[in-house]
């Protein structure tokens, strides 16, 4: 009954963006996410829709895999977007009706918006779909390790957010359990009337309730018989270590930052002259 | 008065690029008053087979017709159905919600539609039939040991009144007494109110013990269907199935080859403990012959 659900949207492919470790993949996205507030002009943001297009290339995710994510903003972007086109102050489109409202400078400025709210989407859709959330966790865990010394668990906090992502199919696969033993006594989670419904899970939840405290006590007590005990001298099985294409993807980042902010000023200048 | 399966195949995701066949053109009869037994290794579709005969998962292709009828026309009664074809899944006590025992075993007949004497009544039979007594009905099932939480989750289904009783490895993780309790009480109920029985098991020696049909599944078929002795017969086949005869079956052929002279046609314990007693009194009388014709040998030297 319940299927088809996948936590986070990873895509299984093999390809060199899905092999860059994750923190490469964190900071990556990060940066071209600033890169989209700082660049400015048409080859600006060029270099920009080049640069997604080539790591779009490379992690070998179908394209429609990545509009899927845009969907989701549609609205937002549709609002921000009209909000930019009659709410900006200068010199109207045409002197018809609504067409007066509308500015010349309120089009441009909603028009790059678009393209920055549509280049975010798909750049941070692209680390999702070529990181699993467990490798994401390890990334986010080593990558803000500095934060320890602040006091902050970051270890700790890293541990319950993968040990709840492995959790999720298990309790999703026990709740379809739970429905078909209820079910074939005569449970119905289908008809009746909003208080009904609520009142036919009960049989449904008391017992996946009961089922994750089972397993997590269980898992607790797993753990303790391992003798785990937190972050302190841990080690990994597969530790993070940056190999040559990292370093190659750093590289290639900072070359991309380069090229936006030459771009930039290149821009500026031949608007001023 | 039967399920009937009519060349029922069923495809897990038909939209997947590899068509995986969980069940391939089933065709099957399970008549009232019947003890039946599956068998077949993990993964073999046993639980999507028995999950079909009471409309739990509509077949891809195929029909599922019970008394005659088939179950997935329009406007077939399915609610029914399900009462009248009782599932215990696999760990049914991860199944019990209520405060006590009672008012658990009631959810069942509460959701026929009975009046509330009839269910506390049927509720009262059920767990009489699973052996359980007035001093568990006020008791919250979850302090319950294994064994009795899942009596309680049986007597769950019991408390229907269903035609067919389908257990999906009911003796899972229950320790032997617990396990030969439950088998036991089953198979009483079985043969005094008429009801169908199908068992789902990983253990040979039960289905031997209980079962008088027994249903081979593997990848999607039914590989044999007969009673477990003629089943048990093919022994080789069985095991590339993943599968084996039972222990004592086993026991019986090295007997034999070492030279006792017993069938290999055993299959529970008793047949077995016969079958022994039976070779070595005759061994016996062999040797006793052969110690008399020794005794004449030493006379004669004398």
């Amino acid at each position: 009954m319940i299927k088809d659900i996948t936590i986070g949207q990873y895509y299984a492919v093999d390809s060199p963006i899905h092999r860059l470790d994750p923190r490469v993949k964190l900071v990556g996205t990060v940066l071209f996410i600033v890169s989209l507030f700082v660049a400015e002009g048409v080859f600006g943001y060029l270099a920009a829709a080049g640069a997604l297009a080539f790591v779009i290339h490379m992690s070998r995710v179908p394209f429609r895999f990545m509009t899927r994510g845009l969907k989701s903003i549609l609205i937002i972007m549709l609002i921000s977007v009209s909000f930019n086109i009659f709410f900006t102050e200068g010199t109207p489109v045409a002197d018809v009706l609504i067409l007066r409202s509308m500015t010349w400078e309120g089009l441009e400025k909603a028009v790059y918006m678009a393209i920055r709210l549509i280049m975010l989407i798909l750049g941070s859709t692209i680390m999702t779909l070529t990181t699993t959330p467990n490798a994401l966790t390890d990334g986010l865990e080593k990558g803000l390790g500095f934060l320890k010394k602040l006091h902050v668990p970051v270890h700790e906090l890293a541990m319950m957010m993968s040990i709840a992502l492995r959790f999720i199919p298990i309790l999703i696969e026990e709740t379809d359990k739970i429905m078909k033993a209820q079910t074939a006594r005569g449970a119905d989670f289908e008809s009746g009337g909003i208080i009904r419904r609520i009142k036919a899970m009960v049989p449904l939840l008391i017992p996946l309730f009961i089922s994750a405290f089972r397993r997590a006590a269980d898992l607790a007590l797993a753990m303790e018989a391992r003798c785990y005990h937190g972050d302190a001298n841990r080690t990994k099985m597969k530790p993070l270590r940056y190999e040559h294409c990292d370093r190659g993807a750093y590289g290639c980042m900072a070359a991309y930052l380069v090229l936006i902010l030459i771009l930039k000023f290149v821009w500026k200048g031949w608007i001023a002259g | 008065m039967a399920i009937t399966f009519e060349h029922v195949t069923y495809i897990y995701e038909p939209d997947a690029p590899v068509v995986q066949k969980v069940l391939d053109d089933i065709s099957l009869t399970i008549p009232g008053n019947q003890f039946v037994g599956i068998i077949g290794h993990t993964g073999s579709g046993k639980s999507t087979l028995i999950q079909h005969m009471n409309g739990l998962i509509k077949p891809t292709e195929g029909t599922v017709k019970f008394h005659g009828e088939d179950i997935w026309q329009k406007d077939y009664p399915l609610r029914q159905l399900r009462s009248r074809v009782g599932l215990v899944f696999q760990y049914p006590e991860h199944q019990l919600f209520e405060e006590n025992v009672f008012k658990d075993v009631c959810f069942g007949p509460k959701n026929q539609g009975l009046t509330q004497e009839e269910i506390e009544q049927r509720a009262k039979n059920a767990l009489s039939m699973v052996g359980l007594d007035e001093s568990f009905y006020k008791r919250s099932p979850f302090e319950l040991s294994g064994g009795q939480k899942r009596r309680v989750a049986i007597a769950g289904v019991l408390a229907m009144n269903p035609e067919y009783l389908i257990l999906d490895e009911p003796t899972a993780g229950l320790d032997p007494v617990g396990r030969d309790e439950i088998l036991d009480q089953v198979s009483r109920l079985q043969k005094e109110s008429g009801i169908t029985v199908i068992l789902v098991s990983h253990s040979m020696e039960d289905v031997a013990r209980y079962a008088q049909r027994l249903i081979v599944v593997d990848d999607g078929h039914i590989r044999f269907d007969d009673t477990p002795r003629n089943v048990f017969r093919h022994r080789e086949e069985l095991e590339k199935l993943g599968l084996s005869a039972p222990q004592v079956t086993y026991l019986a052929a090295a007997l034999k080859k070492r030279g006792f002279a017993m069938t290999e046609d055993v299959t529970t314990i008793r047949e077995a403990k016969d079958a022994i007693l039976q070779a070595l009194s005759a061994e016996r009388e062999n040797r006793s012959g052969n110690g008399i014709q020794k005794k004449e040998q030493v006379k004669t030297d004398d």
